[in-house]
């Protein structure tokens, strides 16, 4: 183990620094909420009546219900859609893999409530399907009816995180772990339930607790199909129709962050000891097998169907910002490039504001983490786990309680210079999105440093060069995968948030895209104008990722051939 | 068949003409085979050779080959890995990180449906064969690297199969443990009296432990037969240079003075034994550097005689290395080494020799 | 990103900033203005681009807030302030604003604009805030929803109630939305606490859905995700200019109200806030207002010269909206407790509401087609619409100051002690909703039973 001593000043201030900004505007602002929670609202005395109070109103008992009942069915549907994704790309030969794990994830970059319009319109009680259901068949499915609604919306939004850490799993698993059992007699159905599900299943709680926080937390799904009596649209409502000085906001908030923390707690206890590092020398990832005929046709159709149903948005998107009148009919009357044309010359600035403020949460993102990951592993500083579980802390903070949080707490102090309460100044924006994307980047920070052998830094250090030239020179341009990787999931996801900023935004100039597409969403002529950003959100994105994709792609291949020399030498 | 008896004879393994390829690449170019009841064979080549890969087939595991591959005159090739009751170690263990010790070798019985009475006994006898009785209940991540070579073979071993595949188990050992568990696999092999196929690409852990060995080369058996045979009459080039350091040279056989002689195209000749006729076709000549005298000029013994000069010099403990420039070539000679007896240096004048007998023609 | 090129980034943004904050000096106005309003931007962009063409040099900026949460966001900033305007419709907002002394007074320069529009006045009496155009609230329905269902139009309020919309009506809750909150003031002002209650709550058993944002009725009804909606008239007005197939009718009982434009107090910008009053009084401004996308009912008569076909003129149509003698007083009086009312019985118990209200139409139903009259069975079926209709306080209690002031939200001081906490009250009267609508459901069923 690294001790303190001289050397260690310079990381040593890096991790004040960093705490010192995890404190102010991640622990004060929550803390600050916590409080009020347990503040009598009549004298300003502790007290617990606002529990008591919650608990004994069955509009809040039965939002806390339905909360808890929407997430774990979220997290049931949305492994329904990942399972089979995931299942047939890595365990069978089969083309379009990479087309179906690319498809798969772009449900992420579309702003969930978008989808939620989106998905009315198709799978609504009068939508698209009902219609035709009803005209030729007789009957309606209701897709979207109450609670459904929201599960379908948040599972098709969110599943992508099980399928991308359920199918890294399965690509880990070394192959030699397959054939041990099936040379030791184990078929198929066996195969899978004894040996590959088992080890695959940490990256399936992953996933699935991933899902489950946001769900839980998710705010404008929820508000968009009219769906009131779960928490965070409670939070919401107490603090926006009835003020910010109302305490059951603040109890509500302090169950959301109590329970996220606790569904962390549970994936983390399911998982202790069980971080299988499977991949071994010599292993190859899962056995792929060739398809017969008919599998392949049955596979191929169901994920197909998967693919319609969790790109609906999309498509229903696209047909909304291309069609004139969309009403009481399976599809729009006429179609138009009108509401694009509208789009570009009037809202610009969502844009602009979009690209600059995922941008620079990203890179905060990928600095900060960067910066925790080496200073929680490769130094001995005191405390420096606190860093790790704090950063990673935000993941457990509901956007509506960090807004919450950032308005009391920012709202008395003024920035210097623009006279403004930093509350309402667009960096608060920005800010907030960067603490809620850090576990993100973090942990893909980590990830990237825990591949760089602690040889090639004293390699560096032995030859002369300090500290902090050594991370700059060596650690970082070794960790460039990672952190490219954390940058891209920090901006794809940010980009498209909308919890935390719909309560900062306190201009429409510093408003960025979600915001703007939500504010078209408010009037009649705005649909069209609303779906065409939508659209063009969901495009910029895509193409962001995809650039960044590339570079890590190209700087891998770059790298690969010195990695394969290193591993020789081994 | 319990685990303490021998099993009477084992069975024997065919394969026949198997061939196989990735994509365009041919793996195996027709291999034929012939392991006996019993036997401990080895399959021993360089990576690339295709000796995984033709494990792996009698396994189940990859792409279907053409051929026959027969155990126990049973073709086995269609049918599904766990359907033919042979058993395999992998490489890197493949122990299941989710299971303790005791549950991983119990995992191949309760395939099979054993009664749980008795799968707890075999699993216990099994530990007990490898001396792990105390660690059932551990991770394999809480075992040493011998200690999880063990039971990747307790786990094989205890459902009794056919054959037993091991596919270089040795290989992510350290050296001193690696000597010591290629002895406790040859003598878990006697006492087993199991048809065993070892894979390797160390020539010393092939000629320890085989009762007979392939060498194979890109997908072809080079030479089959027990290691001493191969070492000393390799059937090609590659053979020779394999399983061992070998001189070659070479050159042409031609009849003068009343016998053969090898003519190297390096510009000198060799007596050979009587028996070689002169083709005229062009052939390597081999000869191990231990087979070789070397002395002051004119002093080594041997058939035959060349004069040299000390090129380059390596002592290895046991030996002293030379090699000494002949003619348009460089040849190897080993000479023990005893304390005291005097080293040739760099630049010496020598003489070799090498008598008749110890010479062998290879094709070229 | 590359360290140059994020420096770049960040002082380009820097001097972005800078000169943004720089007043530009245009016809002595002001550079900046910043307007808090409750319209959506196809109001608002138009106006801005019509204001800012009038007056070059002069920065809009519009802060969307739904009305409730403008009036918090002014409340809350009110020590900082940094907003010039409020501009929306429900004039309670700001009689709410104004109270809380907020507001700053205005003498506006253009003539020609009358007193009153309808039985309401145009303008604050005390001066405080401005009417610009004035709003009914009324039903507007999807044409092909109603004839692929075979649903007549309805023309009053309690033909909403009709058991054939069961399912079919949405609106928004008073809470969420400031024109829903006078919506619901109006029937209770036209009809009277008991009886306005009781029609709002049969008419909420035939909800669909209660929508969070006062747009997601025009939305739902434009989709056709439900066929009828109580909305403020543009709303219907601007889809129908949209495009889309929907109606719109101004039932008896309403109220033309003006939709308000105030100057806050201590605003930054006071003159570029004036001079936008006055553009939006001007003729060009009301002009602007008959724009498809705004569609609102100007309060200059002369203006509605220039207006399409069909589009109602209330200084002509008399029958619009002179029903009901507002009275503003009454409302500001018991603002949040009838936002806390509706949502405790209506929007927060909906499901509850809608088995009732469905017991009580098939009991009914069931007792026309058997053509028999059961003096018991019509008695339960009386009573549970009496349970339905049955209110937790009265109208006197609802406008009692310390009623009301459980509501409040801000300790004016630390040591102003208030009996009782919002959550509590809401709590008791859940119960009591919850335990009416259950039993009228069991009376209506029981009903249904004996015929």
């Amino acid at each position: 183990m690294i001790t303190v001593s001289r050397s260690h000043w310079g990381p040593g201030a890096v991790a004040l620094f960093l705490a010192l900004f995890l404190t102010v505007f991640l622990v004060i602002p929550v803390a600050k909420v916590i409080y009020v929670a347990f503040q009598d609202p009549n004298t300003g005395a502790l007290t617990l009546i606002n529990f008591i109070d919650f608990f004994n109103t069955s509009l809040f008992r039965e939002s806390f219900v339905n909360s808890f009942y929407v997430a774990a069915l979220s997290v049931v549907v949305a492994s329904a859609f990942a399972l089979p994704l995931a299942y047939f790309t890595t365990r069978f030969n089969f083309s379009g893999a990479i087309l179906i794990q690319t498809l798969g994830v772009i449900p992420l970059i579309m702003p969930p409530f978008v989808g939620a319009v989106a998905m009315v319109l198709l799978f609504g009680q009068n939508g698209t399907i009902n219609l035709l259901l009803d005209e030729y068949l007789g009957f309606t499915i209701p897709f979207m009816e109450g609670l459904n609604g929201v599960i379908f919306v948040e599972s098709v939004h969110y599943f992508p995180f099980i399928l991308i850490n359920l199918s890294a799993a399965l690509n880990n698993i070394d192959r030699s772990m397959e054939e041990a059992a099936q040379n030791l007699g184990a078929s198929r159905g066996r195969l899978f339930r004894r040996i590959v599900f088992p080890l695959a299943m940490p990256g399936y709680v992953a996933g699935a607790s991933l899902v489950f926080l946001k769900v839980f937390d998710d705010l404008g799904t929820p508000l968009l199909l009219n769906i009131n009596n779960m928490l965070a649209p409670q939070a919401y409502l107490r603090i926006t129709s009835i003020g910010i000085g109302d305490p059951m906001g603040y109890v509500i908030s302090v169950i959301l962050v109590t329970f996220s923390l606790l569904a962390l707690w549970t994936s983390f206890l399911a998982l202790r000891g069980k971080e299988y590092a499977t991949v071994q020398k010599g292993g190859g990832g899962l056995m792929k097998r060739d398809l017969a005929g008919w599998e392949k046709a049955g596979c191929y159709a169901v994920v197909i169907l998967i693919l319609l149903l969790v790109l609906s948005p999309h498509i229903a998107l696209t047909l909304l910002s291309f069609g004139t009148v969309w009403s009481f009919s399976p599809l729009p009357d006429a179609y138009t490039v009108q509401h694009y044309v509208d789009v570009v010359s009037t809202s610009s600035i969502y844009i602009t504001n979009t690209l600059l403020y995922a941008g620079l949460a990203a890179g905060i993102d990928v600095v900060f983490g960067t910066a925790i990951a080496y200073v929680v592993w490769r130094t001995g500083l005191p405390g420096r786990k606190m860093l790790d579980y704090l950063a990673m802390g935000a993941v457990a903070i509901p956007g509506v309680v960090l807004g919450i949080g950032y308005l009391r707490t920012f709202y008395q102090f003024d920035v210097p210079f623009i006279d403004k309460p930093l509350a309402s100044w667009w960096v608060i924006i920005v800010i907030a999105l960067a603490i809620r994307r850090l576990p993100y980047a973090l942990r893909a920070c980590v990830a990237a440093l825990q591949q760089v052998s602690v040889m090639l830094e004293e390699a560096a250090e032995n030859l002369g060069a300090t500290k902090s030239r050594t991370v700059r020179r060596v650690v970082v341009p070794l960790m460039t995968g990672g952190i490219v990787a954390g940058f891209v999931t920090s901006f794809a996801t940010a980009s498209v948030e909308l919890s935390a900023t719909i309560m900062l935004v306190s201009q429409e100039s510093d408003a960025p895209l979600a915001y703007g597409i939500y504010e078209f969403m408010q009037s009649a002529a705005g649909r069209g104008p609303g779906a065409a950003l939508g659209i063009i959100a969901v495009l910029i994105i895509g193409i962001a990722t995809y650039l960044s994709h590339r570079i890590v792609n190209n700087k891998e291949t770059e790298r690969a051939p010195r990695q394969q020399s290193a591993a020789q030498g081994v | 068949m319990s685990l303490n008896q021998p099993s009477g004879g084992g069975v024997a393994v065919t394969v026949e003409n198997l061939s196989l390829s990735f994509g365009k690449t041919e793996v195996l170019k027709g291999v034929n085979l012939e392991i006996r009841p019993g036997e401990l064979f080895t399959f021993l080549g360089p990576s690339g050779s295709g000796k995984s890969t033709l494990l792996r087939s009698i396994a189940g595991f990859g792409p279907q080959p053409g051929g026959r591959i027969l155990i126990d005159g049973e073709d086995i090739a269609g049918l599904a890995p766990w359907d033919r009751n042979v058993g395999m170690v992998f490489q890197s263990y493949a122990l299941w990180p989710h299971m303790t010790v005791r549950k991983n070798v119990a995992f191949g019985l309760e395939e099979r449906k054993v009664p749980a009475r008795e799968i707890r006994e075999r699993v216990e006898a099994a530990l007990d064969l490898v001396g792990l009785v105390a660690y059932g209940d551990r991770r394999p991540s809480q075992l040493s690297g011998g200690q999880q070579q063990r039971v990747a073979l307790a786990r094989t071993i205890v459902v009794e199969p056919r054959v037993l595949l091991l596919d270089e188990p040795l290989s992510n050992l350290d050296a001193n443990l690696r000597v010591q568990m290629r002895r406790e696999i040859h003598d878990l092999q006697r006492k087993l009296n199991l048809t065993t196929i070892f894979v390797t690409h160390d020539q010393e852990e092939a000629n320890t432990i085989s009762d007979r060995m392939a060498v194979l080369d890109q997908g072809v058996i080079q030479q089959t037969g027990a290691p001493l045979e191969l070492y000393d009459n390799p059937a090609n080039r590659f053979v020779a240079s394999f399983l061992g350091t070998a001189n070659m040279l070479e050159g042409r056989v031609e009849r003068a003075d009343g016998r053969p002689w090898f003519v190297a195209d390096a510009g000198f000749r060799l007596p050979m034994a009587d028996g070689f006729s002169p083709g005229g076709e062009r052939v390597t000549a081999m000869a191990r550097p231990q087979n070789l005298t070397i002395g002051a000029p004119g002093d080594a013994t041997g058939d035959g005689r060349l004069e040299g000069q000390v090129e380059v010099l390596e002592f290895l403990g046991t030996i002293v290395r030379y090699a000494v420039k002949v003619g348009g070539t460089s040849l190897l000679v080993d000479e023990t080494h005893r304390a005291g007896r005097p080293v040739f240096q760099l630049g010496d004048r020598v003489s070799l020799g090498v008598d008749a007998e110890d010479i062998r023609l290879l094709p070229a | 990103m590359k360290r140059k090129d994020f420096l770049r980034a960040v002082s380009g943004a820097l001097a972005a900033l800078a000169v943004s904050a720089l007043p530009a000096f245009a016809a002595d106005l002001e550079g900046k203005l910043v307007i808090v309003t409750s319209y959506p931007p196809d109001t608002t962009v138009t106006i801005k681009k019509a204001f800012e063409a009038a007056h070059p040099g002069v920065e809009v900026e519009m802060l969307k807030k739904k009305t409730t949460a403008g009036i918090k966001f002014l409340q809350e900033t009110a020590k900082n302030n940094t907003s010039d305007m409020f501009w929306a419709s429900a004039p309670d907002a700001f009689e709410v604003l104004k109270a809380d002394g907020l507001l700053a007074k205005y003498q506006v320069k253009v003539q020609g604009i009358p007193e009153k529009v309808g039985a309401f006045p145009i303008n604050d009496p005390d001066g405080y805030y401005k009417g610009f155009a004035a709003s009914g609230y009324g039903i507007m329905w999807n044409t092909r929803y109603l004839k692929a269902k075979k649903l007549p139009v309805p023309k009053t309020w309690a033909e909403l109630a009709d058991p054939v919309y069961f399912g079919h009506v949405g609106m928004s809750a008073p809470s969420r939305s400031g024109t829903t909150h006078l919506t619901v003031e109006t029937i209770l002002q036209g009809m009277g606490w008991e009886k306005g209650w009781g029609l709002m709550k049969s008419i909420s058993g035939n909800f669909k859905t209660v929508t969070e944002r006062s747009f997601g009725v025009p939305d739902g009804v434009n989709s056709g995700q439900f066929g009828l909606g109580i909305v403020i008239d543009f709303f219907g007005l601007s889809s129908q200019a949209s495009g889309f197939p929907v109606d719109f009718l101004y039932p008896p009982i309403t109220t033309l109200v003006p939709a308000n434009i105030a100057i806050v107090k201590n605003a930054p910008h006071p003159k570029a806030a004036a001079a936008f009053i006055e553009f939006l009084l001007s003729a060009k401004g009301q002009e602007v207002l008959l724009d498809p996308k705004i569609r609102r009912l100007p309060v200059n008569p002369e203006t509605y010269a220039k207006a399409p076909a069909g589009f109602p003129n209330p200084f002509k149509d008399k029958s619009i909206g002179a029903a009901v003698k507002f009275d503003l007083d009454k409302s500001k009086g018991r603002y949040n407790v009838v936002n806390s009312l509706f949502d405790v019985l209506v929007t927060y118990r909906l499901s509850d509401l809608q088995d009732a209200v469905k017991a009580i139409h098939d009991a009914k139903a069931k007792a026309k087609a058997k053509g028999k009259s059961n003096a018991e069975a019509a008695k339960l079926i009386a009573e549970a619409e009496a349970l339905v209709a049955k209110m937790p306080i009265t109208e006197e209690e609802a406008g009692k100051k310390d009623v009301n002031a459980i509501f409040k939200k801000k300790r004016k001081k630390a040591d102003t002690k208030i009996t009782g906490r919002q959550a509590e009250v809401e709590q008791q009267w859940d119960k009591e909703a919850k335990a009416n609508y259950t039993k009228a459901k069991e009376l209506a069923k029981k009903a249904a039973g004996m015929l």
